[in-house]
């Protein structure tokens, strides 16, 4: 695929010239993963797939045209030019056509390295994980399924300005999502490890999995009121995630985001730091340059409660009068350059989960979220989001609870919170982009149960 | 796209070392969009979306290879890694394709692909201005104009050889409202399997962009919503995605045939309130989740799920009807090629009953009128699910009075579908994308006002 890249950038420079069009820019990822699937106690499914595509973004009439493709002959070259001319003449927005510069110095962070399984040992592997789950408890159906797959990502970007870089990284993972049944009812969980087949503990992961959806069977739905919310960090990622459009200025510029002209003004308690690293430790991919191409460092967002800086790229940063964060972003190869973080995580406080729950006192524990697409709004920032999780009683996580809601405000919860642990990890997913948090404790919200 | 001959020799490769079954799906795809943020064209998205999978079955294993390579030597090549990942073994089929054509029950006039940018743009102002002018309070309004034309081949050993053109247009509008400091959005975003014709008289642009803003302005207006157990009336259009959620995806054989849903062996069971119907029809003209045939080729058709609360059937694709042991429902549905593809819903709803809107009302003393509701999400195997309420009104001694912001609604399917004890008259549908293990494919929901008699309300 990358052969034909370099074949297809030069079909495209030679049709833009022909149309007369001055700056451009090519825009290609392409990925090629293999997955295996287990269910009972074979293999049920084997997936191996190529996908990926070039972007076009050219400057027409001061406009920026955009046409993609998944065919990279010499005719769709041809093809790709006339498509983003022709986007482009209907184009209204102000925004300034910029392409970066070549010849910019990059930081380097090696991706990690390890020996990417084969189809062979994905499925050694997976056979060997339902065997496992399987006689990991007695409550462990059948139905369990595990997948095992392995890949490799590559994103490259070349410009008429003498840009032409690349980026590449390989990456395995392990997923286990056990079924149990306690003979009434069944429940379930999903976790996954990414990295080295051989430094991965299975049966902790297993296990991990197994008590998951073992504690979410039975257990009851709480009362009714405000009280304490202790977020694990698989709840209070997910939030950030959902909310954090808000802290892109395209958001901000167009008038959606809530931090609009609030930046260098306390937007959370004091004690609140949230970062932004594109280098974080165990990131899968780290990244060098961003989508437009410019160089990316860690930032502060918020420092001790008040907003440093909203993520810009090179057209927001211009709008604004400043330069770019080095966030610019693509949510993939054929959608317009945006903004968002890179591994955006909450610092780490000093005590630990048990410390505050502890804390807490009463109240409730989350550590599952759902439906968050729907029920969180990140423009105004109120919502009331289906959970899971466990009661909080006498300082201690006690009964598993489900079927509530927990209601609030992401905005007024950023002065809300109380505590943060320690227990801050990698992000699960693996690419180059994501969300991690510690555990949080939040004061002033809503449960709704029974 | 491929030839026949093409797909023979391909499909010969795939099971040259012991499948029992095999397919090609090749698929050319032009996406296009167009983004307005306050009244300026903003973005396009114009992506050409072309490729090929190739996937074979041995009893009850299945493996899948995709390509972006769709010359003869990428198919052979894809052919090839799938029969080598199956294993070792010999060819134990022979293959006869003949070419199936399928009747066309979505007629399209006016392909959008063909009809260029400025009409489209034309269509998106308007109906931006008209949600942009509705109320002073409206402070932001942003659109999409979505076009789809997608074409996909599918050939299987079964001797199957056919084709179709899905053709699709969507208009949404999303406007921002702004009261005393308070922001809230309202939406409004209809879509057809139809080309440009749908803006001859079945779908105003004005109307779309005035009932965004409407509800945006409502809301900002609103306070929240009180927490806990009530009585909730759903009206119909969107409101449909209750039973998408709390229903739907347990009765798709991705979960079913895994023994991984709440529905596993209740056929003909008495599952919901008997003044529960409810339907998958794929054959709907021109609806936003048509089809003429499945990913696997099959024609589509009418499924009746739920009639007067029994079970009838799932919704069943090749691969997880093996397991089974029952026939496709022609549900087999995929985003793209680079998905593999499994059951999944159509055009889903719950029938029309009997009951008066207004008798539904007046039955609530105390309770949440849900007139717009947003999306949700369910976990199949537990049938835990939620979703947002996007306008809410209390109703108090059986009317209804003041909005409410920021509800949800969450519970577990199995239980609601019993509680569903009111069914209005006036069936209608609403349009979404729904994700799922094979990517994000249209669907519709749907059905009439109902009452459900108790449901976990959240707000606070």
């Amino acid at each position: 695929m990358m052969a034909d890249f370099n074949e297809f950038k030069r079909w495209v420079a030679r049709a833009a010239e022909k149309a007369g069009i001055g700056d451009f820019e090519l825009y290609y990822t392409c990925g090629e993963s293999t997955e295996a699937e287990g269910f009972g106690h074979e293999i049920n499914g084997f997936t191996s797939s190529v996908e990926g595509g070039v972007s076009l973004r050219c400057a027409v009439g001061g406009k920026m045209g955009y046409a993609s493709t998944q065919e990279m002959g010499e005719s769709e070259a041809e093809e790709l030019v006339r498509r983003a001319a022709e986007n482009a003449a209907v184009l209204e927005s102000e925004e300034p056509t910029l392409f970066v510069e070549g010849g910019l110095a990059y930081e380097e962070h090696p991706a990690p390295e390890y020996p990417l399984p084969d189809a062979g040992e994905l499925t050694r592997i997976v056979l060997e994980l339902q065997e496992k789950m399987l006689a990991a408890d007695p409550m462990v159906t059948e139905s369990s399924q595990s997948v095992a797959a392995s890949g490799t990502e590559r994103v490259a970007i070349f410009n008429s300005r003498g840009l032409d870089v690349s980026a590449s990284a390989g990456m395995a993972s392990f997923g286990v999502a056990p079924i149990v049944s306690n003979g009434e009812e069944m429940s379930n969980e999903y976790e996954v490890k990414l990295g080295d087949p051989a430094k991965t503990d299975f049966d902790k992961l297993i296990e991990k999995a197994v008590t998951g959806a073992k504690n979410k069977l039975g257990g009851t739905v709480p009362e009714t009121g405000a009280m304490p919310v202790v977020f694990a960090p698989e709840a209070m990622r997910a939030l950030l995630g959902t909310f954090s459009s808000a802290f892109s200025s395209e958001m901000a510029q167009k008038g959606l985001s809530a931090l609009r002209d609030k930046e260098g003004e306390m937007v959370a308690g004091a004690n609140v730091t949230l970062v932004d690293d594109p280098f974080f430790a165990g990131v899968a991919m780290p990244m060098p340059f961003d989508a437009e191409g410019s160089p990316t460092h860690r930032k502060n967002v918020i420092e001790n409660g008040r907003l440093v800086t909203l993520l810009y790229n090179l057209q927001t940063g211009a709008k604004a009068g400043r330069g770019t964060t080095g966030n610019a972003a693509r949510a993939g190869y054929a959608s317009k350059v945006g903004v968002r973080p890179f591994v955006m995580y909450l610092a780490p406080g000093d005590l630990s989960e048990e410390e505050l729950i502890r804390k807490a006192g009463r109240g409730v524990y989350i550590n599952m979220l759902g439906g968050l697409h729907a029920g969180a709004n990140p423009i105004s920032g109120d919502f009331s989001l289906q959970s899971g999780g466990f009661l909080i009683e006498d300082g201690k996580k006690t009964t598993p609870i489900k079927s509530f809601t927990v209601a609030g405000n992401f905005f007024t919860m950023l002065s809300q919170i109380t505590d943060i642990a320690s227990n801050l990890e990698p992000p699960r997913g693996g690419g180059s982009r994501g969300f991690t948090s510690p555990s949080v404790l939040v004061e002033g919200l809503t449960v709704a149960g029974k | 796209m491929i030839s026949k001959e093409l797909c023979e020799r391909v499909l010969l490769r795939a099971v040259s070392t012991g499948a029992d079954y095999a397919e090609i799906f090749a698929e050319r795809t032009l996406n296009h969009s167009i983004e307005m943020v306050g009244g300026g064209v903003d973005a396009i998205n114009d992506n050409l979306v072309a490729g090929a999978a190739i996937r074979v079955y041995k009893g009850l294993r299945s493996v899948m290879a995709s390509t972006v390579d769709t010359s003869e030597a990428g198919l052979m090549k894809c052919a090839q890694r799938v029969a080598e990942a199956l294993g070792e073994g010999k060819a134990e089929i022979s293959i006869n394709l003949a070419e199936r054509v399928i009747a066309n029950i979505h007629q399209v006039l006016d392909a959008p692909s063909s009809a260029g940018n400025r009409r489209k743009v034309d269509i998106l102002r308007a109906a931006c201005s008209a949600a942009k002018e509705y109320d002073g309070a409206v402070r932001q309004v942003t659109g999409t104009f979505l076009d789809v034309d997608h074409n996909i081949l599918i050939a299987s050993t079964d001797g199957l050889y056919a084709a179709d053109r899905q053709i699709r247009t969507r208009l949404s509008v999303r406007a921002v409202a702004e009261k005393e400091g308070q922001t809230q959005t309202g939406s409004c975003s209809p879509g057809r399997r139809m080309g440009m014709e749908m803006f001859d008289g079945l779908i105003d642009p004005v109307s779309v962009g005035r009932e965004a803003a409407r509800q945006a302005v409502v809301m900002a207006g609103a306070g929240y919503c009180p927490a806990g157990v009530m009585p909730v009336a759903i009206e119909n259009g969107f409101g449909g995605v209750i039973f998408h959620e709390a229903c739907g995806h347990s009765l798709e054989a991705s979960s079913v045939a895994l023994n991984a849903s709440q529905f596993c062996g209740k056929l003909g069971q008495k599952i919901a309130n008997e003044k529960v119907t409810a339907i998958d029809d794929g054959t709907i003209p021109n609806a936003w989740g048509s089809i003429n045939i499945d990913d696997e080729g099959t024609p589509s058709r009418k499924r009746v799920l739920i009639e007067r609360g029994v079970l009838k059937t799932y919704m069943i694709d090749k691969f997880n009807g093996r397991r089974m042991g029952m026939e496709s429902t022609a549900s087999s549905r995929r985003q793209s090629y680079a998905y593999t593809p499994t059951s999944r819903m159509t055009n889903t709803y719950i029938a029309a009953g009997e009951d008066r809107n207004e008798d539904i009302i007046a039955s609530m003393e105390y309770g949440l009128y849900a007139r717009k509701m947003g999306g949700g999400s369910v976990n199949p195997v537990t049938g835990e699910f939620n979703f947002a309420v996007d306008e809410g009104y209390i109703v108090r001694d059986g009317k209804i009075c003041e909005p409410v912001r920021g509800a949800s609604l969450v519970g577990k399917g199995s239980e609601i579908i019993q509680r569903i004890d009111m069914v209005g008259t006036d069936m209608d549908m609403g349009q979404g994308m729904c994700g799922s293990s094979s990517g994000s494919i249209p669907t519709n929901v749907g059905q009439p006002l109902i009452r459900v008699s108790s449901i976990t309300v959240g707000g606070r």
